[in-house]
């Protein structure tokens, strides 16, 4: 086990108004999560010594913008002008898990008190996937001459592979995005919050790319969401209860940059994250009480439910039935909504729940008796992360 | 069937690491980057053999039949280029002689609803312009 494990905690979430389209500039809906997640821990920004993030704009062909179309650390630190400031970073390799745990790497190192992690994500105008211009370069030359243009098409081909090879019908997938649903009716902040969805609005949907209809891709929105930790001595003296972090895992598996389509890339991406999560933990799959597991396209959930554990290889769909994965059921799963009730924010919100849900203050969407409660925090292809908090400290 | 006559692709550009491929194309030779060392064959051409870590990659002719190993059908008409086409199936090949090689296509001369995982396929030619040929795929006969 890890020697470090609950010495770190969540504190203060905060989240911005979720909206379709960019009303207002990004910087100011990251600055509103920021505050809020520091205000929620009863911190003043001046308490804030840290600052990490990872900024990246998921759509291709549209331009980075800094306060525009993402935030980076110079954008907070310029927005805040935090007096006591020791400590930040933007990461590239693990998405914004990675931006969390080098977080609670500096709070380790005692390189900083209280650091503030934050997603900011933009929708911009137009299509969100631009296939490349009259040329394609890098790896794209390999896969845009083909009509092959963002990470839906990406995850499609896999998804495609998982069916056939294990005799399966896409048509359960129904349950997930139907319970999800359900799930944001409880989460106030989501985009899609008031809208119900049944299976037979799934089962009729337009396809975008088979397998993908519709309501197996997030909707891209523009939002922001953020979340304070701190040492878990220090989380214990602030005004909500902590969630302590008692593992986390990155994904350790890297094959060719851009080969598209193997499920075994999914499978040891994920696998790999888990078992670091799993062995610093101390704790299994069985002994988890609630998951959040990325789900920007449906299939992410397959292929995270498999390679981190829960089920066996082909049977995720099956898993997912019956109410398993329902607020009561055996392993509630995606119980703020995940990214399909949410709206497209990354892992984030996944993490931010799952720090909820071990510290009992999800609300009405609180699930009864939680100590462990797993994040897998997106696609486990080639960004993934992992984590397990804990209510009460071992 | 998918109509691709009104389609525009992109048009790939080589690079150095990536050029032989384009070159043999041209020629309508499929050859991928095979480790010198340990004769792994890859596909998108990298830096080193992803088996042994090798250096030594040179590219080499592979026959040109294989399975599909995966596919999407795309509905999305996002990228206008590509509308006239839709639905139109992109595929994933994986050939015999270049197992782990993943090579991205379309099918061609078929119904987008042949691809299935697992089909027989086998390599055709698609010339863009004087500089560049993209190997395509057809069900194999």
């Amino acid at each position: 086990m890890w020697e470090n494990r609950c010495k770190v905690a969540v504190s203060g979430v905060g989240y911005s108004k979720v909206t379709r389209s960019a009303e207002i500039p990004l910087a100011a809906h990251a600055l509103t999560a920021v505050k809020e997640a520091v205000a929620d821990s009863g911190l003043r920004l001046e308490d804030i010594d840290g600052l990490a993030t990872y900024p990246e704009l998921p759509a291709t062909g549209h331009a980075e913008i800094d306060g525009i179309s993402v935030v980076s650390v110079n954008c907070m630190m310029a927005m805040l002008k935090l007096p006591n400031l020791t400590w930040h970073i933007q990461v590239g390799t693990t998405n914004i898990g990675g931006a969390v745990q080098q977080a609670v790497n500096a709070l380790l190192a005692g390189v900083c008190k209280y650091a503030v992690v934050w997603r900011a994500m933009h929708n911009p105008r137009g299509t969100y996937q631009n296939l490349p211009g009259a040329h394609a370069t890098g790896a794209a030359q390999f896969t845009a001459p083909y009509g092959f243009g963002g990470p839906g098409q990406g995850m499609a081909v896999a998804y495609t592979r998982w069916l056939e090879r294990h005799g399966q019908n896409r048509e359960k997938m129904a349950t997930l995005a139907v319970t999800q649903r359900k799930h944001t009716q409880h989460n106030p902040q989501a985009y899609f919050y008031g809208v119900p969805l049944t299976r037979e609005d799934y089962l009729n949907s337009r396809w975008v790319a088979y397998p993908f209809c519709l309501f197996d891709c997030d909707i891209p929105v523009q939002g922001a969401v953020a979340m304070v930790l701190t040492t878990a001595d220090r989380a214990r003296d602030l005004k909500p209860r902590p969630a302590y972090l008692a593992g986390y895992g990155q994904r350790l598996h890297f094959e060719v940059a851009g080969r598209i389509g193997s499920l075994s890339d999914y499978m040891l991406g994920g696998s790999s994250s888990a078992k670091l999560t799993w062995e610093r933990s101390g704790f299994s799959p069985k002994d988890v009480d609630v998951a959040q597991i990325y789900d920007g396209f449906s299939a992410s959930v397959i292929y995270g439910l498999e390679s981190y554990g829960f089920c066996k290889e082909g049977e995720a769909l099956d898993f997912i039935q019956d109410g398993r994965i329902e607020l009561g059921g055996e392993l509630p799963l995606n119980t703020f909504g995940g990214s399909l009730g949410t709206g497209r924010i990354h892992g984030l919100w996944h993490i931010i729940e799952g720090a909820l849900q071990a510290s009992g203050r999800a609300g009405s969407r609180q699930v009864e008796d939680v100590n462990v409660a797993f994040v897998g925090a997106s696609a486990p292809i080639v960004t993934g992360t992992t984590f397990i908090f804990v209510r009460e400290p071992y | 069937m998918s109509d691709w006559s009104k389609v525009t692709r992109p048009i790939p550009v080589p690079n150095q690491w990536t050029q032989p491929f384009w070159d043999a194309a041209r020629r309508s030779v499929l050859e991928l980057q095979r480790c010198q060392s340990c004769g792994h064959f890859q596909h998108p051409p990298y830096a080193t053999c992803v088996q042994c870590v090798s250096t030594d990659l040179k590219f080499e002719p592979v026959g040109g039949k294989g399975t599909i190993y995966a596919y999407t059908i795309m509905y999305h008409t996002g990228d206008k280029r590509f509308a006239p086409a839709v639905p139109y199936a992109s595929i994933i090949v994986e050939l015999d002689d270049a197992p782990g090689a993943l090579l991205a296509g379309n099918l061609l001369g078929s119904p987008y609803t042949d691809a299935k995982v697992g089909r027989r396929v086998e390599v055709i030619f698609e010339k863009l312009n004087d500089d560049i040929t993209l190997p395509q795929f057809r069900l194999a006969r």
